[in-house]
């Protein structure tokens, strides 16, 4: 048994500790907010926040984690409501994935679910990026560079200021 | 009450009432349930409109497509926008979109060319609302030419009813003209010629609608192809083939104190691995493979040879030839002042979806199969099943869900996956879920054609094309096959041929990109094919299978086409815009060509750019441009660049788009599908290449199969307005991709006065050409 903290909750885990986070994720957990893409950090499909820093699930075995907490992209709304106090809202959405809906940003959407935690990890740690420090997280930062094969990285950008100025907004509320 | 009445063309019986609990659509007997069991018999029946269309007592308005949206949202945007506008009901009106289930949508037919087909959905919704007035003048007792429609409600004579009201406890059956083959390749097509509504009269198309899908997408409430379950089921990785002739020899052993839980499976050369726990089943497949042995075969010419394949050794005899459907004179006869005479070469593309294929197939003990997948044409892909199991369709069910786009590699049916699920289903009596892994989506899924054209563009005196031929070289697109069949020595369609009981399977082979250059006197464009390379040698039959992807041939032709263009502009002395303007005849093509003057700061000017040089330090700049036709859609781009002529890099730093693509349905959407499918175009351009050894695929991850990052990413502008005049619906991803390689190729020549005829415009490629 391995014990992991997954979108703020204590779970119990019965897979072999190299298994990779991903399959733990989505088949013993069944927490499906993370997407398998190559499966060798190469594309950021899979990604994850571990603590606050993006890695990808694909290669993570979960003997890795150092216990610190994994948030997914259906983690994030939970999150932001423990960051900025809010109450908790099921209707709500963290501000990306909001800005993500508002910016209409996906074309087929499965690197969307690593681009937006990508982009969560950047603004937390920078609110007000510029369209270089934005662009420099989602390629050059991680172990890979985050790929969209429809080509929707305009959209992306404009989601990411769009997230930027809604937290803003949200974290003075 | 009873009676038939004739909705133009289209059958309206009133026979009966029913109670008042029924909750009827306007024209049907009963509510379509969907609650079709896996294994079900049943696809909907065309002829009836509801199937189609449903609106209820609430006023709530369901539409039902066996198209599939794959996230440009044409189906869940432009579909409800079209469907609403028809109707004369408000789009908050239409609450469901059912989309690609063989059970649940009546139509088939693949996902490609969507607001084309569209007029199926559009015409049925014409008949309702012709069926709702007819009955609609009996009730309010108002004669039927005094009634109108608008937001629901049918109103004229001081009276007015709603289609909730006008359809509550009614049994109204309206039978329309169908035709066609329901799992035919190109599915069913309504008939008939119902009215239409006035595009003047349009309030809906043309407003910026959101995708209702995007919220539950992002959200992660969606459940995508991948995240399908089912009690019992087993998780699978297909152990494929060292290269793309090899039979098994020698299956290697599972070790089951390794591995516990998982069970080797072999079909015939299909070899596979199955675990009820999805990385056992990973790492057992990948030990299993590294000790399987496979019989050598060596039947392709490697990517580094794939040219001079085509041009020495290829027979292009072997299909027919195909003659541009603009062809006129004897080009080769022109006299000339000048002459551009050049060959452009085209590598394989990879779809290259980002998440690899997945399927989770159920057989029955009945013999029946329900495949949960993602598939452009499910009711295509239910009749290639239906033929590798050697049963009746009524057997096989597929239902699709969200997943990774693939760009029109499944719109025959089958992406990869789909049949090898299905097999080791029946072979296992267990649900199973077959995952492919990126290396597996990279080798045995087909590809973008490869394409050597050779274009001969004669110039008179005064720099004017007088004469224009081309040959184009590509082999053939479309095989559908189910490579997991294959390999199990199970039943398939036919491969592209010459000749084929199956149109769809002639394959794509004749001249697609439509002549725009009307003021050329002679022109001569051939189109010749080939079989595909290596299939014929393969002892599986299975070599590098091609696909259409975007646009397809088009592409390839389109690409040679306007970099000889541009050639031949600077042969001439002449600017490569106005170039393109001195021989074009149709007006709307005059007029976004004189946009993307404007619109992209476009230098006129002869090329070679000033200061352009192909060796030395620093970077040159440059700027081209493309033009094309699809669809009735007009299209021009151009692309500025920069080129560092030591390395041979190529920067792509600005594109501009400008479009007249007809009706454009809805801006907001088409406005994202074309900025993507631009930089799709962009990766295509300077990055991919599909490689390959003398038996497999060696592209097979994102290290050998690079795509464009974020921060290639170039400045975007893109421009389009509606118009209403032209009649057709507009495109969008589609068409923007086939742009940006030859735009940008026409940059290069400007930066640097050399031609790269070739992509992609990779450095070493570049330099090469440079020297």
């Amino acid at each position: 048994m391995t014990k992991i903290v997954v979108n703020g909750q204590e779970r119990e885990v019965k897979a072999s500790p190299d298994t990779p986070l991903l399959y733990v994720l989505r088949n013993e957990l069944g927490v499906k907010g993370v997407k398998f893409g190559c499966g060798l950090a190469q594309c950021g499909a899979c990604s994850v926040l571990l603590g606050d820093e993006e890695v990808r699930a694909c290669v993570t075995p979960i003997a890795a984690l150092d216990g610190k907490p994994v948030t997914t992209v259906d983690g994030l709304p939970a999150r932001w409501a423990q960051k900025t106090g809010l109450k908790p809202d099921p209707q709500r959405l963290h501000p990306v994935q909001q800005a993500w809906v508002d910016e209409q940003v996906p074309q087929c959407g499965i690197c969307q679910f690593g681009m937006m935690i990508k982009v969560t990890e950047l603004l937390e740690a920078n609110p007000k990026p510029s369209d270089a420090e934005i662009t420099e997280a989602l390629t050059t930062s991680g172990p890979s560079p985050h790929l969209c094969r429809c080509g929707s990285y305009a959209a992306i950008l404009e989601g990411a200021h769009r997230a930027a100025r809604l937290m803003a907004e949200g974290g003075a509320a | 009450m009873s009676g038939l009445t004739d909705i133009h063309g289209a059958r309206l019986s009133r026979r009966a009432f029913i109670g008042t609990g029924g909750a009827l659509a306007v024209a049907v007997g009963l509510p379509v349930k969907a609650s079709a069991e896996a294994g079900a018999k049943a696809s909907l029946d065309a002829a009836v409109p509801a199937n189609w269309i449903e609106i209820d007592a609430a006023g709530a308005v369901t539409i039902r497509t066996g198209k599939c949206d794959f996230g440009q949202s044409s189906v869940n945007t432009a579909y409800r926008q079209i469907v609403a506008e028809e109707l004369c009901v408000p789009l908050s009106a239409m609450t469901t979109v059912i989309t690609g289930d063989t059970d649940r949508t009546p139509d088939g037919g693949g996902t490609f060319w969507l607001l084309g087909y569209v007029q199926n959905l559009r015409k049925v919704a014409a008949y309702m609302r012709e069926a709702a007035l007819e009955v609609a003048a009996g009730k309010l007792g108002v004669d039927r030419k005094a009634l109108s429609v608008k937001d629901g409600v049918i109103s004229g004579g001081g009276k007015a009813i709603s289609y909730a009201q006008l359809v509550k406890g009614q049994d109204l059956k309206l039978t329309i003209p169908v035709e066609g083959e329901l799992t035919s390749p190109m599915g069913l097509t309504v008939k008939g010629d119902p009215p239409m509504k006035p595009v003047s009269e349009y309030t809906i198309i043309g407003k910026p609608s959101a995708n209702p899908m995007t919220r539950p997408k992002v959200s992660g409430e969606a459940v995508w192809v991948g995240d399908v379950t089912l009690p019992g089921m087993l998780h699978a990785r297909t152990i494929h083939p060292a290269t793309l002739g090899s039979k098994l020899v020698k299956a290697g052993k599972l070790d089951s104190a390794q591995f516990p839980g998982a069970r080797l499976v072999t079909i015939g050369n299909l070899l596979a691995v199955v675990s009820p726990d999805e990385w056992e089943a990973v790492q057992a497949a990948q030990a299993v493979a590294a000790e399987t042995q496979w019989s050598e075969w060596k039947g392709l010419p490697g990517h580094e040879g794939l040219a001079e394949h085509l041009r020495s050794k290829a027979d292009w005899s072997a299909f027919p030839v195909r003659d541009g459907a603009a062809n006129k004179g004897e080009p080769e006869k022109v006299a000339t002042a000048h002459e551009h005479k050049a060959s452009y070469f085209l590598p394989y593309h990879k779809h290259a979806p980002i998440s690899p294929m997945v399927t989770l197939a159920d057989y029955r003990p009945d013999g029946s199969v329900t495949l949960h997948t993602l598939s452009q044409n499910p009711q295509h892909l239910r009749h290639m099943i239906a033929k590798m199991l050697g049963t009746g369709e009524e057997k096989v069910v597929v239902r699709t869900y969200p997943g990774s786009g693939h760009y029109g590699r499944s719109n025959g049916g089958s992406a990869g996956s789909e049949d090898e699920a299905v097999l080791l289903s029946r072979e296992l009596g267990r649900p199973v879920r077959v995952q492919w892994m990126r290396a597996d989506d990279m080798q045995w899924t087909t590809q973008s054609s490869c394409a050597l054209a050779d274009i001969d563009i004669r110039l008179d005196k005064d720099g004017r094309i007088a004469g224009y031929s081309a040959q184009h070289h590509v082999p053939p697109m479309q095989d559908d096959r189910l490579v997991g069949a294959i390999l199990a020595g199970l039943p398939v369609i036919e491969s592209p041929a010459p000749a084929s009981n199956d149109p769809f399977q002639v394959g794509i082979t004749d001249v697609q990109d439509t002549w725009v250059y009307g003021a050329v006197p002679a022109v001569r464009e051939k189109g010749l094919s080939t079989w595909q390379i290596g299939e014929k040698e393969s002892p599986l039959a299975v070599g590098l299978r091609d696909h259409s992807m975007r646009t397809p041939i088009q592409f390839q032709q389109n690409f040679p086409r306007e970099l000889a263009i541009s050639e031949a502009a600077m042969l001439a002395g002449k600017d490569a815009l106005q170039f393109r303007l001195d021989h074009i005849t149709d007006p709307r093509f005059k007029a976004i060509l004189e946009k993307l003057r404007t619109e992209s700061g476009w230098d006129s000017r002869p090329s070679p750019a000033p200061g352009a040089r192909a060796s030395g330090k620093g970077t040159v700049k440059g700027r081209g441009l493309s033009i094309m036709l699809r669809d009735n859609g007009y299209w021009a781009c151009a692309a500025h660049v920069s080129v560092t002529p030591e390395s041979g890099e190529v920067k792509v730093e600005r594109m501009t788009m400008v479009a007249d693509v007809g009706i454009v349905i809805n801006p907001l959407q088409l406005r994202r599908q074309i900025q993507a499918g631009c930089l799709m175009g962009v990766s295509q351009a300077l990055h991919e290449e599909v490689t390959f050894d003398q038996g497999a695929i060696t592209s097979v991850d994102w290290a050998s199969y690079p795509i464009l990052t974020m921060a290639e990413m170039p400045q975007l502008k893109i421009v389009f307005e509606t118009n209403l005049a032209a009649g057709n619906y507009g495109q969008g991803s589609e068409s923007a991709n086939a742009l940006a390689a030859p735009a940008i190729a026409g940059a290069v020549l400007d930066a640097t006065g050399r031609p790269v005829r070739r992509l992609p415009l990779r450095p070493d490629y570049v330099k090469a050409a440079l020297v």
